[in-house]
């Protein structure tokens, strides 16, 4: 009986609290939505907090014609889907090898290959630039594709190693007597039984290589190359006294994450808060 | 009987492709820096070995010691916001006979911003930020134009207003951390303390902290290595400015390596980073929560 007359009394207390951070949250993106669609005067005087009245598209006009965001948006989708497919096929793979097959080396390699988990960007991205430069690749998407995907592999063939030792080893023993080879009893029995993990990881590598900027500004320099969250930095140098069009292009950028993770919710949330927890 | 699983050639096929890669783009580069951070190099000419020049210059180095201490501020203010706020939160969205309406919308809502790239964050704090029109100012300016602050521009400030928008974006990440850890732990625990008469209160304070202790030694660790390591938000928002105020290890690498071209230069630094990640990792497990608990 006191429970419950304590926990009413603080339940508006409560709605208060979570109310507050839940605003704090997501009305400053709401802010910049809303901002994309009006002028500078409404932003700053005639229109501060309102719903925008002439819904200025010309903001996003601007962003795409006079800047290429568009080509920003397209080098970050290639760079984003290209990593996830190489990704995830190389590591499953060595995470197959290591789980499940037989070999003298296995348990080092495995360990080896986890070890990149512990390795922060900006502890190899100097010899990382030289070598882009020797492998003549530093005028292609590839600069930033090849180092995305090593990135991204140990985590990922983590995630599939646990995965793959949880499948009984008849698979494999049946699928033998059949007389599949390996090949044919990976891609055919064992890659449909780590979908769901693939999935997971898809999304992890896919917000990754979307929004990682690091990497992209030290490596890319043509502006062809850019992506994204390298592009919206020189936007900014250019656009920074046009609010509309800034919040456009920041608008742009972040829908396909948004969207991703209002439908993938549960996956997205367990992808990135596993993934950045080993990496810790 | 499946003798396909130990073929040699199947097994190379296998693993090459991963280990090729991942020794070229991983592991050497580790190496490397190492190596290189014993050299002074400008990335073009041959490098000239030169002992403990490098780290003996960065001792002196005016950026180091800011940097350092930067690291810290930046480390203190996420660590202090995510984890109270999302310690709230967390307790809040699971404690018992509190039937809120609408959490799944709530506890959606603040995950949204971890999902964007920094840059996206960084500038539109940016404009949050603004002396003139930013929402934080307009909300001081309520109570008198006096209290609108230049948040980006004061040396003093600028520290703290770039890592709360970092604490701001992944405050939702802790929460889910914190939240999946408090639903992890035993019901029975607080059906026998509920059958004794136990509070909310007493129920988060004496079951869900203690049986916590391990995932805020976690994130302590995340929020102290990710604090030394800053770099994209300050690249963002204030550039290293104003007057260095907002630099940090990473920032000082950055700058030595790619817009000095002192390559050895960097290369110390980035060892440096790595020792004092290490160093911090240390030190937190030595004496933060010693005896583990056992479920």
């Amino acid at each position: 009986m006191t429970l419950n007359l304590k926990t009413s009394l603080w339940k508006p207390v409560i709605y208060i609290v979570i109310c507050f951070f839940s605003l704090a949250s997501i009305y400053p993106l709401i802010w910049m939505g809303l901002n994309s669609l009006k002028n500078n005067e409404e932003i700053f005087s005639t229109n501060v907090y309102g719903l925008p009245t002439h819904f200025r598209i010309e903001n996003y006009v601007n962003a795409v014609t006079q800047f290429n965001i568009l080509s920003f948006f397209k080098n970050s989708a290639i760079v984003a889907v290209v990593t996830v497919i190489f990704t995830i096929l190389m590591a499953v793979m060595f995470a197959y090898a290591t789980a499940r097959m037989r070999w003298r080396l296995s348990n080092i390699a495995r360990i080896y290959g986890i070890l990149g988990m512990f390795i922060p960007v900006q502890m190899i991205i100097i010899p990382l630039v030289i070598i882009v430069r020797d492998f003549h690749i530093q005028h292609s998407l590839l600069a930033i594709i090849i180092p995305y995907i090593a990135f991204n592999l140990s985590f990922t063939s983590m995630v599939f190693y646990a995965y793959l030792r949880s499948i009984p080893f008849e698979m494999e023993e049946s699928a033998a007597i059949d007389g599949a080879n390996i090949f044919t009893t990976f891609f055919r029995i064992i890659l449909p039984l780590v979908s769901p993990a693939m999935a997971t990881t898809a999304i992890f590598i896919f917000l990754n290589s979307w929004n990682e900027l690091f990497t992209a500004l030290v490596v890319i320099s043509d502006n062809a190359l850019k992506t994204l969250p390298l592009g919206l930095i020189y936007f900014q140098g250019q656009f920074a006294t046009d609010w509309g069009a800034s919040s456009a292009a920041l608008t742009i950028s972040s829908v396909p994450p948004i969207i991703m993770y209002l439908i993938f919710n549960r996956q997205v949330e367990s992808a990135l808060t596993v993934g950045s927890a080993v990496k810790g | 009987m499946h003798s396909f699983l130990n073929r040699k050639s199947a097994i190379f096929v296998f693993v090459f492709p991963f280990l090729a890669l991942y020794t070229a783009i991983m592991a050497y580069p580790i190496f490397q820096v190492f190596v290189k951070s014993f050299y002074e190099w400008d990335g073009i000419t041959s490098p000239i070995f030169s002992g403990l020049d490098n780290y003996r210059n960065m001792l002196k180095d005016s950026d180091f010691i800011p940097a350092v201490k930067n690291g810290l501020i930046f480390a203190a203010v996420i660590l202090v916001y995510q984890q109270v706020v999302a310690s709230i939160l967390a307790f809040i969205f699971t404690s018992r006979n509190l039937k809120l309406r609408g959490s799944k919308f709530f506890k959606t809502s603040f995950f949204v911003p971890v999902v964007l790239s920094v840059t996206v964050v960084g500038q539109l704090w940016v404009q949050l930020f603004n002396y003139d029109h930013g929402l934080v100012n307009n909300l001081l300016g309520i109570f008198g134009d006096d209290f609108r602050q230049a948040f980006l521009s004061d040396p003093r400030k600028a520290i703290y207003a770039v890592a709360f928008t970092n604490g701001w974006q992944f405050m939702g990440m802790m929460f889910v951390f914190i939240y999946a850890a408090i639903k992890s732990i035993p019901e029975q625990y607080f059906e026998a303390a509920i059958i004794d008469g136990a509070s909310p209160f007493t129920l988060h304070r004496k079951i869900t902290l203690p049986m916590l202790q391990e995932t805020y030694k976690f994130t302590l660790v995340m929020s102290i290595t990710g604090g030394l390591k800053a770099f994209d938000n300050m690249f963002v928002m204030t550039g290293g400015g104003p007057g260095g105020s907002t630099m940090t290890l990473s920032y000082m690498m950055f700058k030595s390596a790619f817009q000095k071209g002192e390559f050895g230069y960097g290369c110390a630094s980035a060892v440096v980073l790595l020792l004092e990640c290490l160093l911090a990792t240390l030190i937190i497990n030595k004496f933060i929560a010693r005896d583990r608990i056992v479920y």
